[in-house]
């Protein structure tokens, strides 16, 4: 079964950035996310690191684990199922 | 390129460790000025290493809590009809009183508009300091003070100005340490400049500074200077580095002949650092690079020319403060992380560099 966390991500993704014309659903797991189609910035990743923090309580402490965690959709969906408080995730 | 010999008449500048002299000593000892502080001053938030004036709080105040320090630097600074037409003045900040903003936006206090935009900070500080009015306001991120040594310059070897003063100046506030806190790069971490680590972090600093250009002569000169903007991207250098090489490749020939040593701009975020010690190894092989924010912090705009000042303490004294706060391995070998004491060096390569990829450097060596 699909890990629900992995499209609440992905949505979060296009809301956060306002990607408009992208159906979330598109976004592979394992493509970077940085330099690529979606063309994610530093700026971008400020954003989606703030929108994270404040969504799933985490706290991400340098900018390389921030790239680190912006690897990919899988990469974060990881990341976040390890630092957060598991009563703010949704069950696999 | 700007090759225009110009002469630093004068010189000084203010750290969280004191004065020129003051701050030149302490970098020798290899103190670390920097202290965890919360990021949001008394909002909290997770601990940030902060380098403050002494006795100053992060949150802003109206007036500011830094004009006393000001006023002390600028005590130091010759006195002449500053701000009429043939003494024109040149204000750089990347801040300026953005924090006054911040705290009126917060508490509603009016006061702290007097010094809430650029064109506000600067009209007060020249009635604080009895300037006319022929300012010029620069701000261009972390290359705001070497953009007004370069215009001040101008304008000096061309003969529009007899004497101009370049003053720069950046306090700290919540907003200020809270955006480099947001990207990441300003953590709970210790700034290490140019070493080779698994995470980056940089420092912050107060820092204010000015100088006085005149055409040239005795003494020390400004023997050439260099901006290169590779208009990138809001915050990334490109990966490959050139724009590092680029900007001081113009220096070379202009410093050949002597014996020059460097100071790097050197942050302590891994990429920039690595790009530049290995620039400056490539550039100048033998010429020994430290850089200083490891103790006093990024002064951002005002760096340039806060580092312009200790650079000047350490050439006329023959001791460089070594790279405070970093440690073996270093990105290159030409790193001196202890100082060095060699009163034969006669010139120094200051380097400054942006969010975006603006790279500014100059030489600074005897006439």
């Amino acid at each position: 079964m699909a890990d629900p966390l992995n499209s609440r991500i992905k949505t979060m993704i296009v809301q956060t950035l306002r990607l408009e014309g992208v159906d979330p659903a598109s976004i592979k797991d394992d493509e970077p996310l940085i330099g690529t189609g979606l063309s994610i910035d530093s700026i971008d990743a400020l954003e989606l690191v703030v929108a994270l923090e404040k969504e799933f309580g985490i706290k991400i402490r340098s900018s390389e684990e921030s790239l680190a965690a912006l690897s990919s959709v899988s990469g974060l969906v990881a990341f976040i199922r390890a630092k957060a408080d598991p009563s703010r995730l949704p069950p696999v | 390129m700007d090759s225009c010999p110009v002469q630093l008449a004068a010189c000084g500048c203010v750290s969280a460790l004191g004065d020129a002299a003051e701050t030149h000593a302490a970098l020798l000892r290899g103190e670390r000025a920097l202290a965890l502080q919360p990021v949001h001053g008394a909002l909290g938030g997770d601990p940030v290493p902060l380098a403050l004036l002494p006795g100053r709080n992060l949150d802003e105040e109206s007036p500011p809590s830094w004009l006393p320090a000001v006023r002390r630097l600028m005590g130091a600074c010759p006195d002449r009809p500053w701000g009429d037409r043939r003494h024109p003045v040149f204000v750089t900040s990347s801040n300026f009183g953005v924090g006054n903003l911040f705290a009126f936006r917060h508490n509603g206090e009016l006061s702290h508009l007097n010094y809430g935009t650029p064109e506000a900070c600067v009209a007060f500080i020249a009635r604080e300091l009895g300037w006319g009015g022929c300012i010029t306001i620069i701000s261009h991120a972390c290359v705001s003070s070497n953009l007004g040594l370069v215009l001040a310059a101008r304008q000096v070897a061309s003969g529009i100005a007899d004497e101009a003063l370049v003053f720069t100046f950046d306090f700290l506030s919540p907003f200020v340490a809270g955006g480099f806190h947001a990207l990441k790069i300003l953590n709970s971490e210790y700034p290490a400049p140019y070493q080779a680590q698994a995470i980056g972090s940089i420092g912050l600093g107060d820092g204010a500074a000015f100088a006085v250009l005149r055409k040239a002569g005795p003494g020390l000169i400004i023997a050439g200077q260099t901006l290169y903007n590779e208009m990138h991207h809001f915050t990334a250098f490109p990966a490959d580095g050139s724009g590092f090489g680029a900007c001081i490749e113009p220096l070379i020939h202009l410093a050949s002949g002597r014996r020059i040593w460097i100071k790097g701009h050197g942050t302590g975020t891994l990429e920039a650092g690595r790009l530049e010690a290995e620039a400056f190894g490539r550039s100048f092989p033998g010429s020994p690079l430290v850089g200083w924010k490891g103790s006093l912090g990024h002064t951002l705009g005002s760096n340039g020319l806060v580092e312009l000042a200790l650079a000047v303490e350490s050439l006329h004294s023959g001791r460089i403060p070594g790279t405070v706060g970093s440690a073996a391995p270093t990105f290159s070998a030409n790193v001196a992380l202890g100082p060095v004491m060699d009163p034969s060096f006669d010139g120094v390569l200051c380097a400054s560099n942006a969010f975006g990829g603006a790279h500014a450097a100059l030489l600074l060596c005897h006439a």
